[in-house]
């Protein structure tokens, strides 16, 4: 080989390949406000990004598999452990992670601020990134929401699930709300006996936790339930 | 050393090499937080975050004020006449260091931009800026007095205006998430797979020009072909990093094969190192230089190439994104790559600042402090990955919560943390070897 043609290599290739990466910039730019629901991203959600940022979460937590690997991948927070649970652990992480090996700093945030994250990754929670992680996958939690609609006629617990409609807050598959955790995220984490005591008293497990309790069920009822929701994480090769 | 000027290389080495000093045991810290329980009070005024921030940034510091001294010390050499301005050379490590030091610092007291790797605060991002400014002028105004040019000055002056440039990048606040994440890429993928690359095939050329006496020609020519391959994969193998962060699905096809591609430079590097060394005038002295040039292209192609490859395939990426799969080819990169990279340099350059007879110096120590730093990251890398392989396996496909799966990671990190402690004591000994270099017994008998 030549100078000449080691030359012409050399412009071929840088030039080749900076002329496509700058075409797909242009072109990704114009595709980003749809897929990460623009019209969404208000003030608020804006005012989480720079709380966010200002309390360095990100070297920690990762978010859209980005940052710090030393706590959960928030990309898909709000929907998997919903608003209370975010809140309580942003307020009083002392008190949230009490139990846990790892720990979260307490930075003190204003009331405002706590508003302003979650709004910002409720928003986050939403954008388009080709159903990554697997963890938080739409297609994983279906097959458990077969399920229950599988054994509903036939497990009392389902239809304890129904009646004292967990799902006005909860989410299990597709369905219910992002107040609480999802179930199926509780099934995989927490055993049987824990969910039963949770739903006693959940102010004596989380305290400042937002679950009203289920006392007004026998011990039995509550045992059911929690085999009920550690039986969804089966599903996930547990 | 043939120009005056060239000495003022020698205080950045000196900063560069105190810093990296610095790096580790932020290192090991980390690693201990990942193992064992930090209790509530010692996270509340020392979180993670914060010695994260010091870590990765006293990294990117060390490297740039290494790779800025090497430049001044390969510019006057490459272009026949001294620096234009010695002076402001100097005082543009003053002010470097000052805002280095400033912004670390101010990361204890909560002074950050929040964005992993950028944590510097936008007021600091302007002195750097003036400080990047001082630097090209220094440089490009000496080459072009000189109207001398050649290829590795080529390659470093473009590598070095590409790496300010992109900083750019980094300064704005975004207010859309994956906007921001998008242009965060351009300055650190575009920084490690491009400009930084291009400042190393500049230092490797030049280096293996005057270690081999092979003629600069071929050199040179190999040069322009490596840097070809480096920046046709590495632009448009910033994709790699797009495919989950909310940017459209082709970026998995661009990202996937042109990342595919990145290990084929380095293995170009690894093969035109070896040629000049076949083709030598001159015998391969001092040796220690030597284990350091080898040592650098092989772990650059292992930690960058294959380690690389590993998990940037779409289909791979999307179980391995964000777990310690990351961490551990990131350590072993930026070692392979850049780490090793300034040593050789500061291992070829001290001597002859110094004027040691034929660039030769006592080597012993130096030789431990190369194997128990080398030996310790591979090990640490390895620990990283098998982490990596479990989070994937337990967190990604078995879907347990992150918390879950961590458990078993604990004892890996426990491992990681380890190697840390040989890796710091070798690093200890390349610092402490790199700035009481002494001549040969012999020539000083």
């Amino acid at each position: 080989m030549g100078e000449k043609t080691a030359k012409w290599v050399f412009w071929a290739g840088t030039l080749s390949s900076l002329v496509l990466f700058l075409a797909l910039t242009f072109d990704t730019n114009k595709q980003f406000a749809a897929l990460t629901n623009a019209d969404r991203l208000d003030e608020q959600v804006v005012a989480g990004k720079r709380a966010f940022e200002r309390h360095n979460c990100n070297d920690c937590h990762t978010i859209l598999g980005f940052g710090g690997y030393y706590a959960p991948d928030l990309t898909r927070a709000y929907r998997r452990v919903g608003e209370d649970a975010i809140k309580r652990r942003l307020e009083h992480p002392e008190t949230a992670l009490a139990a846990s090996y790892r720990k979260m700093p307490q930075q003190h945030l204003s009331q405002q601020e706590v508003t302003d994250i979650t709004a910002f990754l409720r928003w986050v929670g939403e954008i388009d990134n080709h159903d990554w992680p697997p963890q938080d996958s739409t297609a994983r939690w279906k097959r458990s929401t077969d399920r229950l609609l599988a054994s509903a006629s036939m497990s009392p617990a389902a239809a304890l699930i129904q009646q004292e409609s967990c799902l006005s807050c909860h989410a299990l598959g597709d369905r219910g709300e992002s107040k609480g955790p999802r179930l199926e995220w509780i099934g995989a984490r927490r055993g049987a006996d824990y969910i039963a005591q949770y739903l006693a008293d959940p102010e004596k497990v989380a305290p400042g936790a937002e679950m009203p309790a289920f006392d007004h069920l026998s011990q039995g009822q509550r045992e059911m339930i929690g085999e009920f929701i550690v039986a969804l994480a089966g599903l996930q090769g547990r | 050393m043939t120009y005056k000027s060239q000495s003022v290389a020698y205080p950045y080495f000196v900063v560069s090499l105190l810093l990296f000093a610095l790096q580790i045991p932020m290192g090991l810290w980390l690693a201990a937080s990942y193992s064992f329980t930090i209790p509530q009070s010692v996270v509340d005024v020392f979180p993670f975050a914060t010695a994260r921030a010091i870590h990765t940034n006293l990294l990117v510091l060390w490297l740039l004020l290494g790779f800025m001294g090497a430049t001044f010390y390969l510019v006057p050499e490459e272009t026949g006449t001294e620096l234009a301005w010695p002076k402001m050379a100097l005082a543009q490590l003053a002010l470097l260091s000052a805002t280095g030091v400033t912004a670390i610092v101010g990361f204890l007291f909560g002074w950050t931009q929040g964005r992993p790797l950028l944590e510097i605060p936008r007021p600091l991002d302007f002195l750097v800026v003036i400080g990047a400014l001082m630097f090209l002028a220094n440089i490009a105004v000496t080459m072009i007095r000189a109207k001398r040019w050649t290829a590795v000055q080529g390659s470093l002056l473009g590598g070095l205006v590409f790496l300010a440039l992109m900083y750019l990048f980094g300064i704005p606040f975004y207010r859309n998430l994956a906007v921001d994440w998008y242009y965060w890429w351009w300055v650190v993928h575009l920084w490690v797979e491009g400009a930084f690359e291009l400042i190393a095939a500049a230092m490797v050329a030049f280096m293996l020009i005057k270690l081999t006496g092979v003629d600069r020609k071929v050199v040179e020519k190999w040069l322009y072909v490596e840097l070809g391959l480096f920046l046709f994969t590495g632009i448009a193998g910033t994709g790699h990093h797009y495919y989950w962060l909310g940017a459209p699905r082709y970026w998995l096809w661009v990202g996937g094969i042109f990342s595919a591609l990145e290990p084929f430079p380095i293995l170009l590097m690894v093969y035109d190192t070896w040629r000049d060394v076949r083709h030598r005038t001159q015998p391969l002295l001092p040796r220690l230089t030597w284990v350091y040039m080898i040592g650098m292209v092989i772990i650059h192609f292992i930690g960058a190439g294959m380690f690389g490859f590993a998990h940037t395939l779409p289909m791979i990426n999307y179980y391995t994104h964000g777990s310690q799969v990351t961490v551990s080819h990131g350590h072993l990169s930026f070692y392979g790559a850049y780490v090793l990279l300034n040593l050789t340099f500061f291992y070829f350059a001290i001597p002859r600042i110094k004027n040691f007879p034929g660039g030769s110096y006592e080597e012993k120590t130096g030789h431990w402090g190369f194997w128990l730093t080398t030996l310790g990251v591979m090990g640490m890398s390895l620990a990283f990955a098998v982490a990596g392989v479990l989070q994937t396996y337990l967190e990604r496909v078995q879907g347990e919560p992150y918390i879950v799966a961590q458990q078993p990671i604990r004892f890996w990190m426990f491992v990681v943390g380890v190697h840390g402690l040989v890796v710091l004591a070798g690093v200890l000994l390349v610092v402490k070897h790199l700035l009481t270099l002494r001549p040969p017994r012999a020539a000083t008998a």
